[in-house]
């Protein structure tokens, strides 16, 4: 069942801009979905037309079951969001912060200290939040989005302005809510690096387009297709004549031989073959074996 | 109860807030003025005439304070708590809050008019504070004439009246510019404008400023003047409503 379903979303700022074309998002209830894209890929508009921040001209949005539109205030009860730079009142403290969405949400005020201690913000007292530094300030964004224990959560480059440590824990923060609470959660990033250790499932966008959609797992099927075995030898040429005898079709490419990826078994076999043959091994290596060559791959 | 919590909420948000202090020392500026010219002349308000001391005491401060502080108050308030939002980057937040559009646009609006109506208050205190300590200091006792309620309450309602198509444009104009400066310079010029229209142009009540500088100068321009006042703000209200909700990006 999918918590998030768009169907052949579109979007434009004007006639030439085409922003989104077509996205067809499928977000799986309780998983933690990687929205990856590069900057000006689309993700921010995507996330605004699901949270109706940005008015819908083309394609269907279906939310919890139901489409988004007609059912705009039940959804939004169930959802909690942090979309680009964090949305704070600067001349108030955090706990006035909290307690302008406490009332609005109807939650119990002390949900205000629960999410302060979840985020490491306790003890910022009368500090004002224009006073927060960025990683503060994000934290205190997200205490926001998880005042009203929403079953899913929109988060856009959450972990800007924080500093590794930071990181690791709202990494650490999301998977705890995720897997205690059942929380879908949507993170966009535009570094693999940052979700990879995070995500279930994985979206990657490019120039307002869905590239790849699916588990993890089928994008490192994808990411062992994709890579390559170079070798360097002291004679390729003889090299490459050997290689072919496997069935394999090698190039060389910049004064070594690129095949596709193999069995290590057969990788073994073919090195004991050049040393053999009186041909110097130098180097055996995997090529655009991590998953951020995919990435950049696909938005070549 | 829905719009309560959304009042609640948008209420907390003016604490600290300038519009807050704003009204504050702006409602009690005149009345400061006053207090220290009695205590400078020596004088009380029942020397001003024996009779309606406090009338007059009001009518003098309230004419002073339409003429321009409380125009240019009203401006500042109302584009200052609307353009909150826009300065902290808080639209989206409150767009993605549970609370249907229109009770957003209500709540936000009256948090503009108790705050206007918090800016009477600290001016009526101030009238009175004004009032009372000449007579105390220099008279040793209270000022003889009973204070007048009704008229107080009667005369701050018409004023009030008279602000709304202020407001209402002020309110208009800050929920479609992002930039505090288009809401505070189309109010100066619009105020400016139609106060060297004053007493010169019998149009003049196609400007929302004309409605307070009328009522302190005694101009109706041939028509009921609070009357009119409710029905030109009612119509910006809904002009500025179908604007809002309209309005293709919502933070």
């Amino acid at each position: 069942m999918y918590c998030i379903e768009t169907k052949d979303l579109t979007h434009a700022f004007s006639e030439t801009e085409i922003v989104l074309n077509k996205i067809n998002l499928q977000i799986p209830e309780g998983s933690i979905y990687g929205f990856l894209g590069p900057n000006g890929a689309g993700k921010t508009t995507t996330l605004r037309l699901i949270l109706g921040l940005l008015k819908k001209q083309k394609g269907e949005i279906t939310i919890f079951n139901k489409p988004f539109e007609g059912n705009r205030i039940e959804t939004l009860s169930k959802i909690g969001s942090l979309i680009e730079a964090p949305s704070l009142y600067a001349h108030l403290t955090a706990k006035e912060n909290l307690l302008i969405l406490q009332k609005v949400y109807g939650c119990p005020k002390s949900r205000i200290d629960e999410v302060l201690e979840i985020v490491g913000l306790s003890d910022t007292k009368k500090k004002k939040a224009g006073k927060f530094s960025l990683g503060m300030k994000q934290r205190l964004s997200i205490a926001m989005a998880l005042l009203h224990n929403p079953s899913l959560l929109i988060l856009d480059e959450p972990t800007n302005g924080l500093d590794p440590n930071g990181i690791i824990e709202i990494r650490e923060l999301l998977k705890k809510i995720n897997k205690e609470s059942n929380v879908t959660i949507v993170i966009s990033s535009h570094l693999l690096s940052e979700i990879e250790k995070l995500v279930t499932h994985l979206g990657i966008i490019h120039k307002g387009s869905v590239l790849f959609q699916g588990t993890l797992e089928e994008l490192h099927i994808e990411q062992s297709l994709t890579s390559v075995i170079r070798f360097q030898t002291s004679d390729n040429s003889k090299a490459v004549e050997l290689i072919s005898k496997h069935n394999i079709s090698p190039k060389i490419i910049e004064n070594s031989i690129v095949i596709p990826t193999i069995e290590k078994i057969i990788i073994a076999q073919i090195n004991k073959e050049l040393v053999s043959n009186n041909i110097d091994v130098y180097q055996i290596n995997t090529e655009k074996n991590d998953l951020e060559s995919i990435f950049i791959d696909l938005v070549k | 109860m829905k719009f309560i919590y959304s009042l609640q909420s948008e209420w907390l948000k003016t604490k600290r807030s300038a519009a807050s202090w704003l009204c504050l020392i702006g409602g009690l500026f005149i009345p400061t003025i006053y207090l220290i010219a009695f205590l400078y002349k020596h004088k009380t308000i029942e020397g001003i005439d024996g009779k309606g001391a406090w009338m007059i005491h009001f009518g003098s401060l309230m004419t002073n304070m339409q003429m321009f502080l409380l125009p240019m108050g009203v401006i500042l308030a109302s584009s200052l708590i609307t353009q909150m939002e826009f300065k902290n980057n808080t639209w989206k937040q409150l767009h993605t809050t549970p609370q249907s559009l229109t009770t957003i646009f209500l709540s936000k609006f009256t948090v503009i008019a108790l705050m206007t109506a918090k800016f009477f208050l600290f001016f009526n205190l101030g009238i009175i504070i004004s009032g009372l300590i000449p007579s105390l200091i220099f008279n040793g006792r209270m000022p003889e004439e009973t204070f007048p309620w009704k008229f107080f309450i009667e005369e701050n309602t018409y004023v009030f009246m008279a602000c709304l198509p202020i407001i209402a444009i002020q309110f208009l104009i800050s929920l479609q510019f992002k930039n505090f400066l288009v809401a505070i310079g189309i109010g100066l010029v619009g105020l400016i404008g139609t106060l060297i229209g004053l007493g010169n142009w019998d149009q003049l009540y196609v400007s929302p400023y004309s409605y307070v500088l009328a009522n302190a100068q005694n101009i109706n321009f041939g028509m009921n003047l609070h009357g009119s006042s409710i029905i030109y703000f009612s119509i910006i209200m809904l002009i500025s409503y179908v604007l809002y909700i309209k309005k293709k990006e919502k933070g």
